[in-house]
């Protein structure tokens, strides 16, 4: 069987709108990530820093 | 056909072995003191050495000789558990070993390696500053040189080529490394680990989130190559594709694809990093190592650019007045790099999960919790076995920290062996080639877009926040 190529497979790609669902786990990814980060560091502050 | 072993578990296997043998120094035995070492040199009849003196009378090129016969018998046993032909796997071993071993020797020379504290010792005015791990950039250099510039060559030693078995292994050895260097000073040990959680969440919830949706709104590329692309460009490069890949049922073309951009990126990445870390942070030397892990992609990379990180740093800060204690910058990349590895399978199956109950839903289809194990990496199992053994025993019984020092820093010897041949197969495996593909253009302009415009300067950021202030112990005496 011939190796796909590159081009040909992205040509085939068809345009796919963002679902509701893939912009909430997106959204939801993004704040969870930087809350987790925050509050990461605040603890990491409180019990290595002092 | 029956399936072999896979690539993981054979690392876990070799190098808890090596690890095992090394052991010998708690009691009185010296099993590995014949294995070969390299020092800085201005004459290469002295480049070579047994690590250990009791080994003095075998000379450097016995040594070498010794060293190559039991990686070479240890690898090929492995190769056959891996279903490949033994004697293929040995021809091409003994080409990667030399090769990589030859680079480092190179690499060593004065005039390259010295630090500026040993030019007196060793007669030399000048040197590039550039320590002993200067040879994993030329074994790296000639990796790139074989794979690009002698293709006929790269495909009769392919059964060989296998970075992530080499770095793996290596990994595991260097566990036990870790394990002594962390129980001297175990609250700086504590708040690495901790870090490593920080990391988790940078990589997974961050990264992949902001690539996800570049990919998807910004360039069009569908759901089946968005997802393995940012976990690609996000996690851990190759693995995390194509877990992501099979998560979501992509057609294996798509992470194999995105996987050979992967690698190309992460060499890039390799040979600009480590120096731009010496240049700017070599008074932040943890939060260089842990940016190494947050943003080097594939283990390979990462873990091996911390060490070159740690060499050009110490080198810098050593010429400064501060002899930091080796080990530190290291751990820090190789800590987040691996809790990033432990949560690739938990984050498959969650994008599992997702795709098959609310975007691509199919009736009766589950997606099994056990998924999760299957695509745990299980070196991680062998790295976590070495560093909490000794760490333990140093932590319990302080009296044998110097004999677990010894007997560590022996397995060292093979993970630096390990470490030169991952650079070696790196080279070999990055085929420059396909940036000139047709069609390539697309998926490297996402890929260039987020690595140097997001996720390196937000690695950065997240390691400063944990790490500005917090210097590696100083080499007493």
């Amino acid at each position: 069987m011939p190796e796909p190529k590159l081009a040909e497979e992205l040509k085939k790609m068809q345009r796919e709108p963002l679902l509701p669902i893939e912009k909430k786990l997106i959204t939801r990814s993004i704040l969870l990530g930087l809350f987790l980060v925050a509050v990461l560091a605040w603890t990491s502050q409180v019990l290595f820093r002092n | 056909m029956k399936k072999g072993m896979t690539e993981d578990w054979l690392a876990v296997y070799i190098g808890l072995l090596i690890f095992a043998l090394s052991l010998a120094g708690f009691f009185g035995g010296d099993l590995l003191g014949w294995a070969v070492t390299t020092s800085v040199w201005t004459s290469v009849s002295k480049a070579l050495a047994p690590a250990s003196k009791a080994y003095a009378a075998l000379g450097g090129v016995a040594s070498l000789l010794a060293t190559y016969v039991f990686l070479l018998a240890l690898l090929t046993l492995g190769a056959k558990a891996l279903r490949l032909e033994p004697l293929r796997f040995a021809k091409g071993f003994t080409f990667v070993f030399f090769a990589g071993y030859l680079s480092w020797i190179a690499g060593s020379w004065a005039y390259i390696a010295a630090t500026a504290d040993k030019r007196a010792a060793l007669g030399i005015g000048w040197s590039l500053n550039l320590t002993n791990e200067a040879g994993f950039i030329v074994a790296l250099l000639a990796g790139l040189f074989v794979g690009n510039f002698v293709p006929y060559a790269s495909s009769r030693i392919k059964e060989a080529i296998r970075p992530e078995l080499y770095v793996k292994t290596g990994i595991v050895i260097l566990g036990g490394m870790l394990g002594i260097t962390a129980a001297e000073q175990t609250a700086l040990a504590t708040s690495m680990m901790f870090h490593g959680l920080c990391a988790i969440v940078a990589a997974y919830l961050i990264y992949w989130a902001v690539v996800y949706y570049v990919a998807r709104q910004y360039f069009g590329f569908s759901r089946e190559w968005a997802a393995p692309l940012a976990s690609g460009i996000s996690i851990c490069g190759v693995s995390a594709a194509i877990a992501t890949g099979s998560a979501i049922k992509a057609r294996p073309v798509v992470p194999v694809m995105v996987s050979s951009l992967v690698v190309i990126f992460a060499v890039v990445e390799l040979l600009l990093l480590p120096f731009v870390a010496q240049a700017f942070l070599y008074r932040e030397p943890l939060v260089a190592g842990a940016w190494m892990g947050l943003a080097v992609k594939t283990d390979g990379a990462a873990v091996t650019s911390g060490a070159i990180a740690e060499a050009l740093i110490r080198a810098k800060a050593a010429a400064n007045g501060s002899l930091y204690q080796p080990g530190w910058i290291l751990g820090a990349s190789t800590t987040v790099k691996v809790f990033i590895d432990v949560f690739i399978g938990v984050w498959a199956f969650v994008l599992a999960w997702i795709w098959s109950a609310k975007i691509e839903p199919k009736p009766g289809e589950k997606v099994r919790a056990f998924e999760i194990w299957e695509r745990f990496p299980k070196f991680v199992l062998g790295y976590l076995a070495t560093f909490v053994l000794i760490l333990a025993v140093a932590v319990a019984a302080p009296v044998l920290i110097p004999k677990a020092k010894s007997a560590m820093g022996q397995a060292n010897v093979f993970r630096g062996i390990f470490f030169v041949m991952t650079f070696f197969t790196i080279g070999v495996v990055s085929d420059f080639r396909r940036l000139w593909e047709e069609g390539i253009g697309k998926l490297a302009v996402v890929y260039v877009l987020c690595l140097f415009g997001f996720i390196i300067w937000v690695g950065l950021a997240i390691s400063w926040i944990f790490f500005h202030g917090v210097r590696p112990p100083l080499i007493q005496g």
